[in-house]
């Protein structure tokens, strides 16, 4: 798809010792007045890998987006893009889609996507042919000579995807991006992006929805009041945290409330979620609760990202 | 550039596709014709016709002579509007019974429509030099002045007939005079007075009209822009400083072209129109430098007032709030249609060159100055040199609060809050 002159670019151009870094930000901040919405973060996303921006609302996930790519400037601190300081020619290589997702409602679908391509470097011709074969494949070829506000909200955010990758970016950005998407819509986009990511794309989400991404990222930053709290290998974080998680599903009732083994119990109504206290032996909570009452699954489990992250923001608090 | 470019080509033929735009550019020069044509037409259809008037005299001879006169107005020599009207038709009637009987009568047959007027010329009348002419259609300009004129003429050729004159001077002495104003151009006697005070007020409205209505485009296609959220996916690729200069320029370029339609549709279309516009309104005259000022002066100004419409839409999230916002936009260009007047009386007194020094002024009222009197061409290039500097301010602050404006939701900004979006660093 178009993607080899840039990755020629890429080999002759980067310097070895941040060649396999598609961003770095080194001790970025932004405030406004006296609300710091980032503050002195630093991160590296290895080129090739998935990467989860996390945090909840208002964390200062879209600000770090919108300093990555110029849309505003850091306060302090430095932007690298690919190996360079961050100039707008890399924007070309970029494909963004904010989590405030737009398209001029009276635009036909096809010049919608010939006017964004453009703008992004294609020509006119490259932009139409690119854009008809993405509309091809995610079944809106039927469209492409409708309003946008013709299409329904499913086709509008499959019209989104295409802008956002109709330039075969390299680094591809994406706010919050299974926010208000339909199921089917949803599993197509994982689909494009793991597909992306086979072709050896630096994809970046940023969510407040953690369960979502957990399974996609390679790699995550944790940040909260726009501190980073925690970043690095999500399966070597996982794994620092131990399989000290239970997963029970029962009849009758176990009577866990007060046993010296448990730190936490988080009741989902159909299975219960039990979190052990350091040193304890999981063994032994499975005899006890067998005693009591019938087990039809017992699981250890890695704790979730959002246990994680609680866990994270209540040390930093 | 390349940017630029792309978002001019987009803003300019989204624009120009949309059937508002057609519609508009269709119907405006309609509704032009309309303006200019409906009244005259009205006034041609009332006149001519055929008047009924009873002349109530003691003088039976005063009474045919003014009845003569009525028959024999002036013909056509002079600039009046209505003189070019068809000529009404009157046939006289003479009563010599001045009694309050009669003067009943001669009422009830106006009301009941048999009689168009009567006109009450008794001696008495004459010697207070007070003449009624009693009628249902009291409005007829055309037709009072008609009967003063008359009854005027027929009294003065009595007198003098009663002081020996001979027909013969009379005619001669009442022979009416015509009065034509004619402006005096470079030195050559041109284009009559109020022609050019015509053409140039048309020329203003027109400026005024087509800056107000784009600027306005601007700034609602900014808030479009917010509120459909397509302003982060542009940002991810285009400087908000291209995306700006896009949007005016793009706007800008569907102005000139409307415009420029509005011109050709008056060539082509409205030769008839302008034939029978001519009668009324005189050879309408547009020389070659009044249309590159006017050029010059609407680029200016709409890129003046499109730049501060474009802040105040990135400074609000709906229509309606914008509404309440746009009065520092408007309230200058508004001013400049009522500083007007004082100009078009004496284009070029000290008031007159500083208010057109002014730059958000400017447009409209040296545009004005230099469509009745050409002033010094030191003064027009002050005055644009005036406006580019003031567009280049404007430019760089309404960059930086669109910069900061298109990225914010929720309330609109406070004055304080504005300043300090100044400040941001980007």
């Amino acid at each position: 798809m178009g993607s080899a002159p840039n990755l020629k670019l890429e080999t002759t151009n980067s310097k070895a010792s941040t060649a396999s870094n598609a961003v770095e930000l080194h001790g970025i901040r932004k405030s406004f007045d006296h609300f710091i919405a980032v503050d002195r973060l630093s991160i590296s996303i290895r080129e090739g890998s998935v990467y989860g921006l996390l945090g909840p609302n208002g964390a200062g996930k879209t600000s770090t987006i919108r300093m990555m790519i110029g849309i505003t400037l850091p306060d302090e601190g430095e932007v690298r893009l690919f190996g360079e300081n961050f100039h707008r020619g890399q924007l070309d290589r970029i494909g963004y889609m904010p989590e405030e997702r737009g398209l001029y409602k009276r635009m036909k679908v096809i010049d919608h996507l010939v006017f964004l391509g453009r703008l992004h470097n294609l020509t006119e011709p490259e932009a139409r042919k690119r854009a008809l074969d993405w509309c091809e494949r995610l079944q809106i070829a039927d469209w492409t000579q409708k309003k946008v506000e013709e299409l329904s909200k499913g086709m509008q955010q499959k019209v989104q995807f295409i802008a956002t990758l109709l330039h075969d970016p390299d680094l591809v950005i994406m706010d919050e991006p299974f926010s208000g998407l339909d199921p089917a819509n949803a599993v197509m986009l994982k689909d494009v992006l793991i597909e992306l990511k086979r072709a050896g794309k630096t994809i970046l989400f940023s969510t407040h929805r953690m369960d979502q991404v957990e399974r996609l990222c390679d790699a995550i930053c944790l940040i909260d009041h726009g501190r980073p709290i925690l970043e690095g290998d999500l399966k070597k974080i996982k794994a620092s945290y131990g399989k000290n998680h239970v997963q029970m599903e029962y009849a009758g009732d176990p009577h866990l409330e007060g046993s010296e083994l448990i730190e936490s119990i988080n009741n989902y109504g159909n299975y219960v979620e039990v979190r052990l206290k350091p040193g304890a032996d999981a063994q032994q909570l499975l005899r006890m609760v067998s005693d009591r009452c019938r087990i039809s699954r017992f699981e250890l489990l890695e704790p979730s990202l959002e246990e994680i992250f609680i866990d994270q923001v209540g040390k930093h608090a | 550039m390349h940017n630029i470019w792309t978002l001019v080509q987009r803003e300019y033929i989204e624009r120009v596709r949309s059937k508002s735009f057609v519609i508009f550019t269709l119907l405006m020069p309609a509704f032009m014709a309309a303006i200019m044509l409906i009244p005259a037409k009205l006034e041609q259809m009332n006149s001519g016709g055929e008047s009924q008037i009873v002349i109530v005299a003691n003088n039976a001879q005063l009474a045919s002579a003014v009845g003569h006169e009525l028959g024999n107005q002036p013909a056509d020599t002079s600039d009046d509007l209505d003189a070019r009207l068809k000529p009404t038709v009157y046939s006289i009637q003479v009563v010599t019974d001045t009694s309050d009987a009669e003067r009943e009568r001669l009422v009830q047959q106006v009301s009941d429509g048999k009689i168009t007027g009567f006109l009450w010329l008794t001696d008495d009348a004459l010697a207070d030099h007070k003449v009624v002419y009693s009628t249902k259609e009291a409005a007829d300009f055309g037709q009072s002045r008609q009967l003063r004129n008359a009854v005027n003429t027929a009294v003065t050729r009595q007198h003098l007939l009663q002081q020996g004159m001979s027909s013969n001077d009379i005619d001669a002495l009442l022979k009416p005079l015509t009065l034509k104003t004619i402006r005096i151009e470079k030195g050559h006697e041109g284009t009559s007075a109020t022609t050019v005070f015509l053409t140039a007020f048309a020329m203003v409205m027109l400026l005024y009209t087509v800056v107000l209505i784009y600027g306005i485009a601007v700034m609602r296609s900014v808030i479009e822009e917010k509120s459909t959220r397509i302003l982060e996916v542009l940002l991810s690729s285009v400087t908000s400083k291209e995306l700006l200069a896009g949007k005016i320029l793009g706007v800008g370029a569907v102005g000139l072209t409307q415009i420029l339609v509005w011109v050709v549709f008056a060539f082509v279309f409205s030769v008839p129109g302008l034939v029978a516009a001519k009668s009324f309104l005189g050879e309408i005259h547009v020389p070659v430098n009044a249309v590159v000022a006017f050029a010059i002066f609407f680029l200016l100004g709409y890129l003046l007032y499109s730049t501060m419409y474009a802040a105040i839409g990135s400074m609000v999230n709906t229509d309606q709030e914008a509404q309440q916002m746009q009065w520092p936009a408007m309230i200058p260009l508004i001013l400049g249609v009522i500083l007007m007047n004082p100009i078009i009386q004496h284009p070029n007194s000290p008031l007159a060159f500083w208010l057109s020094m002014v730059p958000f002024f400017a447009p409209i009222l040296m545009l004005l100055r230099i469509l009745i009197e050409q002033p010094p061409i030191w003064q027009i290039v002050l005055c644009i040199g005036l406006i580019l500097a003031t567009l280049y301010g404007l430019l760089g602050l309404s960059s930086r609060i669109y910069r900061v404006g298109i990225l914010m939701y929720g309330k609109r900004p406070t004055l304080p809050e504005l300043r300090r979006w100044l400040r941001y660093a980007g």
